[in-house]
């Protein structure tokens, strides 16, 4: 047999791999024929849902409350939303953009009715133009930027979770009756310590009080704050103000009680800072903070109550803030996917929406899509298994 | 920004604190790459072992006897660790940096896996032992006191670790090898017993700097990679294969990332890696370079 010449084993090899990748391309998901009938009676079919959330990395424990709430509504409805059985596929979000935005696009390839989740900022904001174009809706259940449902925002690009400057800016009316001196920002640089500061700063100004500082120490790199603490105890500033997240969040509070920032200048904060692991991880450094969150497990109503005692049964740890944003995002698609399961039909039924009762509350979605919603100010107190966040009042004006 | 001198000095102090843990990470880093050329990019998951091991060991404030049981056994199992990274290193050891590189970052990954599987991926913090977690007055701020002994024992680190290398007979092999390794081995040296040791000492020295910086840095999933490249940045600037060079790479670095931020903040993450361009740029092997540059 003749030998083949080099060009045409190059040409036959290049094939081979376009059609191995053709192969590969059609998504985890396998096709099936889209519903285009929108009807809501047709509750035969079921609805395939992909959960985007880290399951490696650092936010490895935000992504696994996240499941869990989701799992939690699934459970309590017969693993059934709006009539239609639920198909889940959870992928890895991971901790970058890259891999956020990746695993996401491969879900869109998929035949997928609706995807709920994204922790990181960058990465909702990355997939949204593809949300938007390929109008499959999209539950964001925790990243935080403004723009998401403020400049990008987006019919098809739903929030149950909170925006970094609406969180902080609750806080700012609060802050002012007790920081008579002034003052200090403190925040992790990035969009969302940029964005918390920027709100707690207007409405803190606002309601009389005076900014006397602000630092903003690197991301992600910074383990040591002795030399940003430094510079809050010498502005002469006797509150805080600080926005930090998950490993971050345990230095930054145990190196203010460390350096004796604790007991001189009051520190308020968005929420992040004292829950979940965080909270745990600090420990004792993390005593009296005052914070501002859309929900607190020890919140005294019925909703919530019913809602901590089926979720400590079924996963044995009280519920976070995320888990109950999750909750809330299979609440929303359970109401809207009555009106129908293609995308226009789940967006109707998302418009159609004019509260959610929750374990946080009452809410509805505003113009941009995001919640409206009670912040309350919370407190770290010394509960009966550990440290909670006591709710202290609910906070006016967001 | 304005500040007071004695805050500077606070600040100061705080860097050489944080310079004692970088030496502690990179004199392994130097000693493995000066003497035998290999580039083992797992020594920050020996560091973040170590960090668990006190979280295992102390948790929320043990005793300075159950902190004292960590050290120790951070050492024999850093030993131990370091010995069986010298013999997986030993088939890729002539094969250049790339195929080190790969190997000792696939270790990295899977040894990280493991402890998030043991540990969770929450972050992990570790209370001083009793006795040190109080604060001292330092210059008229508080300041953590255990990072006063850090300092004390850095210093006993230090000078151990010179006076092995410059004053006994087997620091002066590991100086010979780094200086020339073929011709060690043609004076009939055994060099496998050489690098064995090289490897166990610099193995032990990360994993107890990891429980002595776990009260300060916790433990928590990604802590590897940093301090790896921070230990790197260390190596680079101090120069290879030296107990001096790995001090003075440490301090440059730990006042970098203490005084530095402090007067420069809005420059912040640009200061490591602009000290050590720098660096590269004037004296390529380093500030006190005895071999060849990294």
């Amino acid at each position: 047999m003749r030998r083949l010449r080099k060009p045409t084993i190059a040409a036959l090899t290049g094939l081979a791999a376009a059609a191995l990748v053709s192969g590969c391309g059609g998504g985890s998901l396998g096709g099936g024929d889209s519903d285009d009938g929108g009807g809501g009676g047709d509750t035969a079919t079921p609805v395939r849902l992909g959960l985007v959330v880290p399951t490696s990395g650092v936010y490895a424990p935000l992504g696994e409350d996240m499941k869990q709430g989701f799992e939690l509504y699934l459970a309590q409805h017969g693993q059934k939303l709006g009539g239609h059985a639920v198909e889940l596929e959870v992928v890895d979000e991971g901790a970058t953009p890259a891999t956020g935005v990746a695993a996401t696009q491969r879900l869109l390839q998929g035949d997928v009715n609706a995807v709920v989740g994204i922790v990181n900022s960058a990465t909702a904001l990355g997939v949204r133009d593809a949300f938007d174009e390929a109008k499959i809706p999209l539950i964001v259940a925790n990243a935080g930027a403004d723009a998401i449902t403020g400049a990008k925002k987006s019919d098809f690009v739903w929030r149950t979770s909170f925006s970094n400057g609406q969180v902080a800016a609750a806080l700012g009316p609060q802050a002012a009756q007790t920081c008579t001196k002034g003052a200090f920002l403190v925040a992790a640089d990035y969009a969302a310590g940029k964005e918390a500061t920027a709100g707690f700063r207007q409405t803190f100004t606002a309601a009389g009080g005076k900014v006397v500082g602000s630092v903003f120490p690197p991301f992600g790199t910074t383990t040591n704050y002795q030399p940003f603490l430094a510079q809050i105890r010498q502005s002469g500033a006797d509150c805080a103000y600080s926005f930090f997240a998950g490993a971050e969040a345990v230095a930054f509070t145990k190196q203010y009680a460390q350096f004796g920032l604790k007991d001189t200048v009051k520190l308020y904060s968005s929420g992040f800072l004292t829950e979940g692991g965080v909270l745990k991880g600090a420990g004792a450094a993390a005593a009296g903070i005052e914070t501002s969150l859309h929900y607190s497990d020890q919140l005294d109503t019925p909703a919530n109550k019913a809602f901590v005692g089926e979720y400590q049964a079924k996963f044995g740890e009280s519920p976070t803030v995320y888990a109950v944003q999750t909750y809330d995002a299979a609440h929303v698609l359970d109401d809207a996917f009555k009106t129908g399961i293609d995308g226009p039909a789940v967006v109707k039924g998302l418009q159609g929406i004019s509260s959610v009762d929750s374990p946080r509350g009452t809410w509805r979605f505003d113009d941009g899509h995001g919640p409206q919603q009670t912040y309350y100010l919370r407190r770290v107190d010394q509960g009966a298994g550990g440290l909670v966040n006591t709710v202290v009042q609910p906070l006016s004006g967001a | 920004m304005p500040g007071s001198l004695d805050t500077h000095l606070v600040t100061a102090v705080d860097g050489v604190a944080f310079g004692v843990l970088l030496f502690t990470i990179a004199l392994g880093l130097s000693l493995v790459f000066g003497v035998m050329d290999i580039l083992n990019l797992a020594h920050g998951a020996l560091y973040l072992g170590g960090a668990y091991l006190a979280v295992s060991f102390v948790g929320d404030g043990g005793s300075i006897g159950a902190f004292a049981l960590a050290c120790l056994v951070a050492v024999v199992v850093g030993a131990l660790a370091g010995g069986g990274l010298a013999a997986v290193t030993r088939p890729v050891a002539a094969r250049g940096h790339l195929d080190q590189a790969l190997l000792t970052l696939g270790i990295a990954f899977v040894v990280s896996d493991l402890y998030s599987e043991v540990h969770g991926n929450d972050v992990e913090s570790v209370e001083p032992p009793a006795g040190l977690d109080g604060g001292v007055t330092l210059l008229g701020s508080q300041y953590p006191g255990y990072r006063l002994f850090v300092i004390a024992v850095g210093a006993v680190l230090a000078l151990g670790a010179w006076y092995a290398v410059e004053r006994t007979k087997a620091g002066a092999l590991v100086r010979a090898a780094v200086a020339d390794a073929p011709m060690v081995r043609a004076l009939g040296v055994n060099t496998t017993v050489l690098v064995t040791g090289v490897f166990a000492v610099g193995a032990a020295l990360v994993v107890l700097g990891g429980v002595l910086g776990a009260p300060i840095l916790s433990a928590s999933p990604g802590l590897d990679t940093r301090v790896l490249i921070l230990g790197l940045v260390v190596v680079v600037i101090g120069g290879l294969g030296s107990v001096p060079g790995a001090v003075v790479g440490a301090l440059v670095i730990g006042q970098v990332e203490a005084l530095g931020v402090e007067l420069l903040p809005t420059w912040a993450p640009f200061l490591t890696f602009g000290a050590m361009a720098l660096v590269l740029l004037l004296r390529p092997a380093g500030i006190l370079a005895s071999g060849r540059a990294a």
